[in-house]
């Protein structure tokens, strides 16, 4: 789309803004990972060094991005037939389903995370239920990486749901009729027509689904706690605990690349998949 | 009712919201605000119920709370250096006034300006700011579970106690102070933490969660998650006044603690009241009050009689809390950060 000049300098005061609040700021980050001290008096590249040369440090960089993938994927496979089934109810049940997807996002995700607490735990639901069934241990799920997995796929089930939902909605009826009729089953027209079709919203779903997961410092360590190490809790530390400011900000800096990786792979594949639907 | 906005009340409006952007001096006059620091769990609540309404009454002034660790108002503070500062008065344990006074983060304390300065016992009167209080670290142990009462911390490597023991990661005091500890106890030094590690790893299989913060540590008790773990006095008793199965105890080798105090930061928009605030906390009455239940704050003024939980299990007299083994934070200060790294390679799985 072709904006005229006149009018693209309405978007000025939000450049501006993008320019103060959030370019510069990570400029500066950039370049005090570049230094030895935070007072920025000498250049250097040992925090890079430090970090490419510790497999400690790789390994937490690892787990994260496997963590992210792990609760994507259990985001998808429940955020998905949920988005299918919310687009062809009919608009009251739609409206329902659209405000519980919601509901989550408007607590606090402190808060959510709590909840989360008092169900995992020991003396929590799942395992008083566990062990009213017989069983003579509870079951250990906090400050476990799949109990991680089961928070932050519900915490962050949303940011699946409506942009495949709103992709679904947009898909001309029509065209799974017509698969119908042209003798194919339920399976094959979801298979072949919606899935398909849908794949952007799937892409856009990811995206966003796993960015927040592997940046969602307080479910991860709320409910990870401290031996479950990702990189939120790693630069956190080092800022914070361990007041090495340099070195923080070198690990922000190479998470934020090893992101920006991932999410360009994820939109290379969105861009094809939209040739794919409109072909 | 309707409202008519026109181009000019728009106008008018807009600069009166200017003026006091531009002037916030002028909005302030009418009621003053303080804002200061103060740590999560206890002290946040006697901050809040007992201090700021005897600090309103004195001053008129009102204070805002920024609840914060000590790391991370030191960091705050770092990040803000030349700018106003975030927060009037600093909070800090120990080891932070050091690091804070090496960064030109607070300023000497003003004592002549604070009656209450001189009736403190005079190991807390430090000149970069008051002591206000101590704490203790100690055993933690759910008395439902575990009916009599843990001696040393040795107990903690039972075998019985297999994924009951919890532990909290170095970010917090309370984290470091028990690796140091347990570091002396191990027959370490200041310069070699091969014993507290070694003994470390042997307890990891005892080790049922290891909380990230101080936060996740106390609900790691409310749930009941953990049986035994070190803690501090002062988290315990406020535990025990929400009715959380927590007791706590003083193993044999003794008490181990560090102070807790307040400092005047630089620049401080409000260095007036900041003091004023500051001495409220070295009032005697207030400190009596304080070190009633739910609080149970360690007082340091030598005129408050030791009384409740804290002669049942700490001291009985000034002279037993002389006694508390202190730490050597300008030792263990620069080794913080390796620490921490060493500690979550440690742990991590």
């Amino acid at each position: 789309m072709r904006v005229k000049g006149d009018e693209s300098s309405l978007a000025l005061p939000l450049a501006a803004v993008f320019v103060a609040f959030f370019v510069a700021p990570l400029c500066i980050l950039v370049v005090l990972s570049l230094h030895g001290e935070a007072a920025m008096r000498t250049w250097t590249a040992a925090n890079y060094v430090k970090f490419f040369t510790d497999a400690f440090n790789y390994s937490i960089l690892w787990q994260t991005l496997l963590l992210g993938v792990k609760a994507t994927l259990v985001c998808l496979v429940f955020g998905y037939p949920i988005a299918w089934v919310c687009a062809r109810s009919g608009a009251r049940l739609q409206s329902i389903i659209v405000f519980l997807v919601i509901m989550p996002i408007l607590t606090s995700v402190v808060v959510r995370t709590f909840a989360w607490i008092v169900i995992l735990g020991r003396q929590g639901i799942i395992n008083q239920v566990w062990l009213g069934l017989g069983a003579a241990e509870p079951l250990r799920l906090l400050y476990t990486e799949t109990g991680v997995i089961m928070v932050l796929a519900q915490v962050q089930m949303p940011l699946m749901v409506l942009p495949i939902l709103t992709v679904m909605s947009k898909i001309d009826p029509n065209l799974a009729d017509a698969s119908r009729v042209l003798g194919a089953g339920e399976w094959r027209t979801l298979w072949r027509v919606t899935i398909p079709l849908s794949l952007p919203g799937v892409i856009a779903g990811c995206i966003l689904t796993y960015t927040a997961c592997i940046t969602a410092f307080v479910t991860q360590t709320l409910i990870g706690g401290a031996r479950l190490i990702y990189m939120p809790l790693h630069i956190y530390q080092q800022a914070v605990g361990a007041n090495n400011w340099p070195f923080a900000a070198a690990i922000s800096v190479i998470f934020m690349v090893a992101v920006l990786v991932i999410v360009g792979i994820l939109g290379a594949i969105g861009r094809r998949s939209e040739t794919f639907a409109r072909a | 009712m309707i409202i008519r906005l026109n181009r000019r009340t728009m106008m008018g409006g807009a600069a009166a919201f200017g003026a006091a952007l531009a002037m916030p001096h002028v909005a302030r006059a009418q009621a003053k605000t303080l804002v200061a620091a103060t740590f999560p769990g206890t002290w946040n609540e006697a901050d809040r119920n007992v201090i700021s309404p005897a600090f309103k009454s004195a001053t008129g002034a009102a204070v805002t709370q920024s609840i914060v660790l000590g790391t991370d108002q030191v960091a705050r503070l770092t990040a803000a250096k030349g700018n106003k500062p975030p927060f009037d008065v600093a909070f800090f344990d120990a080891p932070q006034v050091l690091d804070a006074v090496k960064e030109g983060l607070i300023v000497e304390y003003p004592a002549a300006q604070s009656p209450n300065f001189g009736g403190l016992i005079p190991k807390f009167q430090d000149k970069w700011g008051p002591k206000i209080t101590m704490q203790v670290i100690g055993i933690g142990y759910n008395p439902k579970k575990i009916t009599t009462p843990p001696k040393s911390w040795e107990e903690l490597w039972e075998p019985k106690y297999k994924g009951r023991v919890g532990l909290t990661a170095l970010n917090s005091q309370l984290g470091i102070a028990f690796l140091a500890e347990l570091n002396r106890i191990k027959g370490g030094s200041e310069t070699d933490f091969e014993p507290a590690f070694k003994a470390l790893r042997e307890l990891l299989p005892n080790v049922g969660a290891i909380a990230a913060n101080l936060g996740a540590y106390a609900t790691l008790w409310q749930q009941e998650q953990i049986d035994i773990a070190p803690y501090n006095f002062n988290f315990v008793q406020t535990l025990k006044a929400k009715d959380v199965p927590v007791e706590f105890t003083i193993p044999q080798t003794g008490a181990a603690g560090w102070e807790t105090s307040l400092h005047l930061v630089a620049n401080a928009q409000e260095p007036e009241l900041a003091v004023k605030y500051i001495d409220l906390h070295l009032d005697p009455k207030i400190q009596a009050q304080v070190m009633k239940p739910p609080y149970d704050v360690i007082p340091t003024s030598s005129k408050v009689t030791l009384e409740g939980a804290i002669t049942t299990s700490l001291a009985k007299t000034h002279d037993d809390l002389a006694k508390v083994r202190g730490f050597d934070w300008e030792k263990l200060n620069p080794q913080r950060g390796a620490l921490i790294e060493r500690f979550n390679r440690e742990i991590k799985v």
